[in-house]
């Protein structure tokens, strides 16, 4: 009886192995297609059948990749960037859902409503008044331009509302008994219980920054205003050819922070779930 | 040629204007112009061109930089054509700094915006050039309401591209490329092949890339039918000239069966991996081809109608000058113009890219006949300027191409009659320049 059924429990594991194996597989297909491309001379890329593993290996791309424009600054520019949203969105959002989901105010609802239809209204739509907003501010082609409108995101307020409201009542009751004051809750007690929504909404913050291309086009003119995206664009030519060996060496080490990134999140994504809940608090 | 996206940022811009219905005051390119102490004048140019193109561009103005003490051009890319249209179009409505010069698609339709300058200003006066040293389709494709706004820069053409070792392994002459219709389709059903026998075809005879809308106009105009009419006010490719290349290009999918269906986006990669046998595409990509193949590559001008020249529609971008009070600032700013479109400026742009010299008598320049020696292919599209024609720009082109380019997959995929598919087209873009007006 034990016996079959561990078996069985074996039998089990295996079977989500392999659908794991293929999904990861699967997923991870674009990413080392990426590296392989990144590696290959022009007369390589297009060769068919495809050869996954380069046949002369032209390390050569990256070289001339990071030179072809400004990487170093553009680098500076998206990490500045990206953190700085990153960290405003975190602060504006937690205080927001706060409000929205533990403080009783009039016109609460309707205030909400107004806040997640925000979210229907795409970016193209707000392009040409953002622009001029900056334009008076004259604030075109600095940090602001790409940091101010994005330090607050309805989504996200939306996000940490909802994982609020799941958290118990009665931590706050104690907490208040204890002489523990709304903002010191907030900091102490329901953000440490948040982790995986924070992880989360830093997570998207971020790669919503880091990726973003169309604003920061319009936005900014000068060279040492750009940011990374958009030194990308400079490898994909208009009627001629792409060097793709080139453009995906760019592509991989652009995509690196992402993954790093990820990978430092992901850990308080673990953790937080791991510690969630009522236990010693 | 990606003029649809342009042209989308284009029609966009537009929109945008008309909707808000207010005045156009001019705008006031100025920051970064005033001359310094040394009576330095600094420049700003935008430029659309990247990867190596650009440093083509980034290298003629180093040149210039470095030949002219008291000018500065600073040079920044900004995007595509649409891209930089679409920032443009931004500048000028939020009455932004705009750069002096700059190089876009579609140039002739800021016009009449009021925020450039014909460049015929420059090129009639004292400092002027001599026009007929360019091809006059060049000039025709930087008009628009009867005025010549733009310096033709970076042209090129459509052409065949052919795989050699196909060709000959489909028993057909390498050195004798198709130059009618007729002998595509033959040659195409040669081509055509299921080489592992499944009962699929997986090599195919023909394909165009995906800009369709720039290919079906120039058969369009090849059979005589007009794009649009002289005053602009509808378009007229739904005339039995045109219906019947429409006809011509979905037998080539449905009735010959040398082109796969609606697979247009696939074409270049196809091709590159040696799985098609006959691509029409911009002569642009012609080096970056060359080096991306893995067999021997042919290039031959577009194919006609039997008995009848070829006809090819030029595209690519154009240089405008932005207005300035300054007349010193004007000057310096045409004296890069100058430079950048000169014979030798030309020269470098033609020999480090894929677009063709503007010049007639290029063909006869000693460090062009040099180069080609060791690019023959080159010489294709410059020899087929002969034929070299101007569609004409219009605002509502970008709806045009969109148009025409759901017109061919509509017939590709049967889903319409040559006919009906013109016709739908036709009153779409009727409208849009009702709209418009």
């Amino acid at each position: 009886m034990l016996r079959s059924k561990r078996a069985r429990k074996t039998v089990f594991a295996i079977f989500w192995y392999i659908v794991l194996g293929i999904t990861a597989v699967a997923v991870m297909l674009p990413y080392i297609w990426m590296l392989s491309t990144s590696l290959k001379g022009s007369d390589e890329v297009f060769a068919y059948p495809p050869n996954w593993i380069p046949r002369t290996w032209r390390f050569q791309n990256y070289v001339e990749a990071w030179n072809a424009a400004p990487f170093g600054r553009y680098f500076l520019n998206s990490a500045v960037v990206a953190l700085a949203v990153t960290i405003g969105q975190l602060i504006t959002c937690s205080l927001a859902a706060f409000a929205f989901a533990r403080m009783e105010f009039k016109g609460k609802d309707v205030m909400f409503a107004l806040f997640l239809s925000t979210t229907m209204i795409s970016t193209q739509v707000t392009l040409v008044p953002s622009y001029l907003v900056l334009k008076t501010l004259r604030w075109l082609d600095t940090y602001q331009a790409l940091i101010v409108p994005f330090l607050a995101n309805a989504f996200g307020v939306f996000m940490m509302r909802q994982y609020f409201m799941t958290l118990p009542r009665e931590l706050e009751d104690a907490a208040k008994l204890d002489g523990c004051g709304r903002l010191r809750f907030l900091w102490q007690v329901l953000l440490p219980l948040s982790k995986p929504i924070v992880a989360s909404q830093a997570l998207f913050a971020f790669m919503g920054n880091w990726n973003s291309y169309l604003w920061p086009l319009i936005v900014t003119t000068s060279e040492h205003m750009r940011t990374l995206q958009i030194g990308l664009r400079y490898f994909v030519s208009q009627e001629g050819g792409t060097q793709w060996g080139i453009f995906m060496a760019a592509t991989v080490f652009v995509s690196v922070p992402i993954v790093l990134f990820y990978l430092f999140v992901q850990k308080s994504f673990v953790e937080g779930i791991a510690t969630t809940g009522l236990k010693g608090a | 040629m990606k003029r649809n996206l342009l042209l989308i940022g284009l029609v966009l811009g537009l929109a945008l204007l008309s909707a808000c219905g207010r005045e156009q005051s001019e705008p006031t390119p100025t920051a970064g112009a005033e001359p310094t102490e040394e009576q330095v004048i600094t420049l700003e140019f935008w430029y659309a061109l990247s990867g190596k193109t650009g440093e083509a561009v980034e290298a003629l103005v180093e040149q210039f930089n470095a030949s002219h003490p008291n000018i500065h051009v600073n040079a920044t890319y900004q995007g595509s054509y649409g891209e930089i249209m679409g920032k443009v179009w931004n500048a000028i409505y939020a009455e932004q700094t705009l750069p002096q010069v700059a190089h876009l698609g579609g140039a002739p339709l800021l016009g009449k915006t009021g925020a450039i300058v014909p460049i015929t200003d420059f090129t009639e006066g004292a400092n002027g050039i001599d026009r007929s040293q360019i091809y006059d389709a060049l000039w025709e494709y930087n008009s628009a309401g009867g005025q010549i706004w733009s310096m033709p820069f970076n042209n090129s053409v459509p052409v065949l591209y052919y795989n050699r070792d196909l060709f000959a392994a489909a028993g057909l002459d390498p050195d004798r490329p198709p130059t009618t219709w007729d002998e595509v389709i033959e040659y195409g059903q040669a081509l055509t092949q299921d080489t592992d026998g499944n009962g699929e075809v997986d090599q195919w005879g023909f394909n165009t890339h995906r800009d369709t809308h720039w290919y079906i106009s120039a058969m369009f105009l090849e059979n005589g039918a007009q794009i649009v009419n002289e005053e602009q006010t509808e378009v007229l490719y739904n005339s039995p000239e045109a219906v019947e290349m429409l006809q011509l290009w979905g037998d080539m999918v449905n009735k010959y069966q040398i082109m796969p269906p609606a697979q247009h986006k696939e074409a270049k990669g196809d091709f590159l991996a040696g799985k098609l046998g006959m691509l029409l595409r911009s002569c642009a990509g012609i080096p970056s081809a060359a080096e991306e193949v893995t067999f021997d590559l042919g290039v031959a001008p577009i194919p006609a109608i039997a008995g009848r020249d070829p006809v090819e529609p030029v595209g690519g971008g154009s240089l405008v000058i932005f207005r300035s009070d300054d007349q010193a600032i004007l000057d310096a700013a045409w004296e890069f113009v100058k430079f950048m479109t000169s014979p030798d400026g030309s020269l470098h742009l033609s020999t480090h890219s894929g677009y063709v010299p503007i010049y007639k008598d290029a063909l006869e320049w000693p460090d062009l006949q040099v180069y080609l020696e060791e690019h023959p292919l080159q010489r294709v599209p410059i020899e087929a300027l002969q034929y070299s024609y101007a569609i004409p720009v219009f605002p509502a082109l970008g709806t045009s191409d969109g148009a025409l380019r759901q017109a061919v997959e509509k017939v590709e995929l049967g889903a319409a009659t040559p006919q009906e598919a013109l016709n739908e087209a036709k009153a779409v873009v009727d409208k849009n320049i009702a709209e418009q007006q």
